[in-house]
């Protein structure tokens, strides 16, 4: 069962994906694509042309997109916490060398700005691994989700995760990374053809665990994961919809402020 | 076997070959609320690679031919010219100036004409659903390769 539902991760990633492109679209009185649409873009991009820049930047691409599945997949099958945010943390830094494998420059400034947001979010995930531990006296996420919900504890944990989530899934005010209008995609300008679906199935994956790792937030209680997941998918596309974009050193100043600040409060709440 | 996904994702690339704005805006105004392109698929990308739909607006001034051709030539195929606006279709009333190709059609062939000084939005979206159509009938490898 559990093998079954990792499998089909991408395509419950590309469900999320169109059902979150619809609401977008309704929150700006438009009528939106089909939620269906990222399947159409799926076949259409394996119908085009095709142009290779060289072969490290389409075997880095691979690897992003497998190493990320796999981080998904340990968490599902309740793995260390700290195995699975490392995993990821390789994963992202895949992607980073893919940009840096090919000579353009807007792929450049793209890493460069996914190396300096990895520096923002990563001390604050493994500082919210950390309040898990102190809750739950083990990393192991099958453990921490037969307890009870820890949010109320680590509620200001939380407040920081809701930092992080607009980073990992590109949305404004923290989308320098991506920043379509001004660097062109960053990353991902390079890419074409069925080449582009490997970078926008891995965007996919990433939404599945950014959702999973907020559902452990929720503890045992599946109705309070499903809350948790509402509230925070509708606060991010609110949030997306009516703020400008902030430049990547005020990206890094304001997660690493406000997110550390609130993590280490937290902690030391937990530890008196 | 994925043929017909072509019509049901189509991404746009923009590009003001010297315009006086007035289409482009008229384009944008295609993305609001209002007329929706997005309800189609349409994404405005502003990446030559990952598009189908050329949307040029615009007489081709010199210094903007050499970039007009490069970022055609980094579409893949199959791909479909569209050009927006009177000035782009034959040059407008900038026709027989000294700074200025008279239309796109001398460097890129076009497949939709779209007319107007500026294009309506409607008109736009018109040309963009007729490009659909042409764009299901073009073949993966160009002919002239």
């Amino acid at each position: 069962m559990e093998y079954l539902f990792i499998l089909l991760v991408p395509i419950f990633g590309g469900l999320l994906y169109g059902v979150e492109r619809v609401v977008k679209a309704r929150m700006q009185n438009r009528i939106g694509p089909p939620i269906l649409q990222p399947f159409y873009d799926m076949g259409k991009l394996f119908d085009k042309e095709t142009f290779m820049v060289n072969n490290y930047h389409i075997i880095f691409a691979i690897m992003y997109l497998l190493t990320l599945w796999v981080a998904v997949g340990l968490m599902i099958l309740g793995d260390n916490m700290l195995y699975v945010i490392f995993i990821h943390l390789l994963a992202s830094i895949f992607f980073v060398l893919s940009g840096y494998s090919v000579n353009s420059t807007y792929s450049h400034i793209g890493s460069n700005r996914e190396l300096l947001s990895i520096v923002a979010y990563e001390p604050i995930l493994i500082l919210i691994a950390v309040g898990f531990y102190i809750q739950n006296g083990t990393f192991s996420i099958a453990m921490i989700q037969q307890n009870s919900p820890q949010i109320f504890n680590m509620f200001l944990l939380f407040l920081a995760f809701i930092l992080v989530v607009p980073i990992k899934l590109k949305k404004s005010p923290f989308d320098a990374t991506e920043a379509h209008q001004e660097i062109v995609g960053g990353i991902e300008v390079e890419f074409s053809g069925m080449f582009y679906e490997i970078v926008y199935t891995a965007k996919w994956i990433e939404y599945i665990f950014i959702y999973l790792f907020l559902a452990l937030f929720g503890g045992d209680s599946f109705l309070f994961q499903v809350i948790l997941f509402l509230f925070v998918f509708m606060v991010v596309n609110i949030i997306d919809n009516s703020t400008a974009r902030v430049k990547i050193n005020h990206l890094v100043k304001i997660t690493l402020f406000f997110g550390l600040s609130l993590s280490i409060i937290n902690l030391v709440m937990l530890g008196v | 076997m994925f043929k017909k996904y072509r019509k049901k994702s189509p991404w746009i690339l923009h590009y003001n070959a010297g315009s006086c704005n007035g289409c482009d805006i008229e384009i944008l105004a295609c993305l609001s609320p209002k007329y929706d392109l997005e309800r189609f698929g349409v994404i405005n990308t502003g990446n030559p690679k990952q598009s189908d739909i050329f949307l040029v607006t615009g007489p081709v001034t010199y210094r903007s031919r050499e970039r007009l051709v490069e970022l055609y030539n980094q579409m893949p195929n199959p791909k479909v010219v569209v050009a927006v606006g009177s000035c782009t279709c034959t040059g407008g009333v900038f026709r027989g100036m000294y700074n200025v190709e008279d239309g796109i059609d001398r460097y890129i062939p076009v497949d939709v004409y779209i007319p107007g000084c500026a294009a309506s939005p409607e008109l736009i979206m018109d040309g963009v659903v007729k490009g659909l159509e042409i764009l299901e009938t073009k073949q993966k490898v160009s002919d002239d390769k």
